[in-house]
């Protein structure tokens, strides 16, 4: 497919429990284009964070294939998939996972820091990006000097603030209230619309799943089905 | 990184203040103990040069090992004028022999030393060491000073006539009769005992040796020892011996290059000790952020960066803690530099080793260097362990670690 970011195929990864190799994604083969708004939906322990790490070069498959921005990320070392991860990739997690020592400003500009840009630079785009997810006057703030949904907004500032092609979200909304999930679900939205930038979000939240525009629905390892909403 | 690392580092204040603290104690301990020990050491080497020997001496060549009358400077009018060149203002000119002293009972083999009280008052303290009586005060007087031990040989007081028998430039034997003028007590064996010295135009008369003179001793500052013995000894070729006070005296120095290496133990003792507690603090503040790391790998931080953050932590304590144990270690030796330690209950023990009663502390530059620089070490050092560990972490394991 020309335009595809993620290919994989025959992604396969076992993780021992006991004397039992248990299956955490058997096999699964997935196609995302750019620009697309997916929403990996399933059970707990169907494999949605196992997919998820796998295609953030967090984690690796015992088998199979993943090209992603037609870099082959399972040939890559520890080192270059870091390198790809800052320059290519950007993750929401759970539980925000804001640099606590960090103020908001700074924890968008981290990354931006990482990639080597000056420090005026940083701060500006990092205020941009701060006012996009309505955070303005939020900048000073630390992370325990904000509420979640606030939190979770400076996390997906910091997602998108280094233009990545990919925008990874591991269940953004567990953590919130309902209202504040929907707010932050239209904002990630609103994002992928504006900037062009994919998202593949991990969710069983039925707000986030109603907002997707490609479900995938994952069970046991497997990936049962894949609507175009 | 260093930012970061700083805020880490004040993230948690207490536990940080703790180890900074720590690594002051331990330094400022170090400097202190360098202190009193350079104090003592540059008491003992200046004391060992201001006394008698001076900080160089030039003679005939092998006039040190083996010292005969007929061995004068050859042209002591040229090393004058060179030393006075280079700097070098304060020096004696003296002649030496052997001797024979006698009292009213006994006699007494000796080095008879012949000087010139005002030039010595120049380049050595000797005239500060009389006990009793008075120090030679006229180049040309019969008079003689003696050490303790030899007066208390030959059985004399100041005011007592002593005998003196030598052999003259010609080998001819030479005696006169000298009033003993004063008694040294130095508490050093050689000055003490087997020394008698003469006023220098006396002995030159006396032997035969109008204006020669068998030693040319020089007081330099610390700094000026070695370019000026490297001067000399070019300039005046291998009809001459120049000799550093540790040429003549090795064990001195070799006892303080000793003390210092046993020094240099106890201080790799105490850094290991420093390190251990600096490792823990490294070690505890990685081992709580496993998480906090697993968050940094995965928007793209790498291992050696990461590895990297953790040793500048470790560099910061260690720095804060030489910041402060600097200031209070050269608060202390700044201290006693002034006030002193007092050693006079050990005045007889002490004496012998060139020692004052009260040691004023001091620090050479090196010393406190080496010992900020190996505090900085151990700081690094402590941090490997923690910062491999750090960089070791895989970023799915440790994004889920709680």
């Amino acid at each position: 497919m020309a335009d595809a970011l993620i290919t994989a195929s025959g992604l396969t990864r076992f993780y021992d429990s006991g004397e039992l190799k248990v299956a955490a994604l058997d096999g699964v083969d997935l196609s995302i284009e750019r620009g697309a708004y997916v929403v990996l939906a399933g059970r707990s322990g169907s494999g949605k964070t196992t997919l998820l790490n796998m295609l953030g070069g967090l984690d690796r498959p015992d088998s199979g294939a993943l090209s992603i921005a037609d870099q082959d990320l399972l040939s890559m070392s520890a080192t270059d998939r870091a390198g790809f991860r800052l320059h290519h990739l950007g993750f929401v997690f759970q539980s925000y996972n804001l640099i606590r020592v960090l103020s908001a400003r700074e924890n968008v500009a981290y990354v931006l820091q990482l990639q080597g840009m000056d420090k005026k630079q940083r701060f500006a785009l990092a205020d941009q990006w701060l006012a996009k997810v309505e955070l303005s006057g939020f900048e000073n703030r630390r992370p325990d000097q904000m509420s979640g949904g606030q939190q979770q907004r400076v996390a997906v500032a910091r997602a998108l603030a280094a233009n990545p092609d990919l925008v990874l979200a591991d269940e953004p909304t567990a953590n919130l209230d309902s209202h504040t999930g929907e707010s932050l679900m239209a904002l990630m939205r609103k994002l992928n619309e504006e900037q062009g930038t994919t998202f593949v979000i991990a969710s069983h939240d039925p707000a986030v799943i109603a907002s997707a525009r490609t479900l995938i629905t994952m069970q046991d390892g497997q990936i049962s089905s894949v609507k175009v909403m | 990184m260093f930012s970061l690392a700083w805020r880490n580092m004040i993230r948690n204040a207490r536990r940080s203040l703790l180890t900074v603290s720590a690594v002051a104690l331990g330094l400022a301990s170090l400097i202190f103990l360098w202190g009193f020990n350079d104090g003592v050491h540059n008491t003992m080497m200046r004391n060992l040069q201001q006394v008698i020997v001076g900080s160089i001496q030039v003679h005939a060549d092998g006039f040190f090992h083996h010292p005969k009358l007929s061995k004068i400077v050859p042209d002591s009018g040229k090393v004058i004028t060179l030393l006075h060149e280079l700097g070098a203002d304060n020096l004696a000119y003296r002649l030496r022999t052997f001797a024979l002293a006698a009292g009213e009972e006994t006699s007494e083999g000796l080095v008879l030393l012949g000087m010139n009280p005002d030039m010595e008052q120049a380049a050595t303290r000797i005239a500060a060491k009389v006990d009793r009586g008075r120090f030679i005060g006229d180049n040309n007087e019969a008079a003689c000073v003696l050490g303790k031990t030899t007066a208390r040989n030959l059985g004399v007081n100041p005011g007592d006539d002593v005998v003196f028998l030598t052999e003259d430039r010609y080998g001819s034997l030479a005696a006169e009769k000298l009033k003993l003028v004063g008694i040294i007590s130095s508490g050093e064996m050689g000055i003490d005992r087997g020394l008698a010295i003469i006023p220098l135009g006396f002995m030159q008369q006396m032997t035969g040796m109008d204006g020669k003179y068998s030693e040319i001793v020089v007081q330099l500052p610390k700094e000026q020892l070695e370019p000026v013995t490297a001067q000399l000894r070019e300039k005046l070729g291998s009809a001459y011996e120049v000799l550093r006070w540790y040429d003549m005296y090795p064990m001195m120095k070799q006892w303080v290059e000793l003390e210092n290496a046993f020094y240099y133990i106890f201080l790799s003792i105490v850094l290991v000790i420093i390190a251990a507690g600096i490792m823990n603090t490294v070690l505890m503040s990685m081992l709580e952020r496993i998480h906090e790391f697993g968050v940094m790998m995965a928007l793209g931080c790498g291992r050696v960066r990461l590895a990297g953050m953790v040793v500048v932590e470790s560099l910061l304590l260690g720095m804060a803690g030489v910041v402060a144990g600097v200031m209070v270690g050269l608060l202390l030796v700044h201290y006693f530099h002034g006030a002193g330690i007092d050693l006079s209950s050990q005045m007889d023990s002490i004496a012998r080793f060139y020692l004052n009663p009260v040691i004023h502390t001091e620090i050479d530059t090196n010393h406190l260097l080496d010992t900020v620089l190996a505090v900085l070490a151990a700081a690094v050092v402590a941090a490997i362990w923690p910062a491999i560990r750090a960089a070791r972490l895989e970023p799915v394991e440790a994004i889920h670690h709680v």
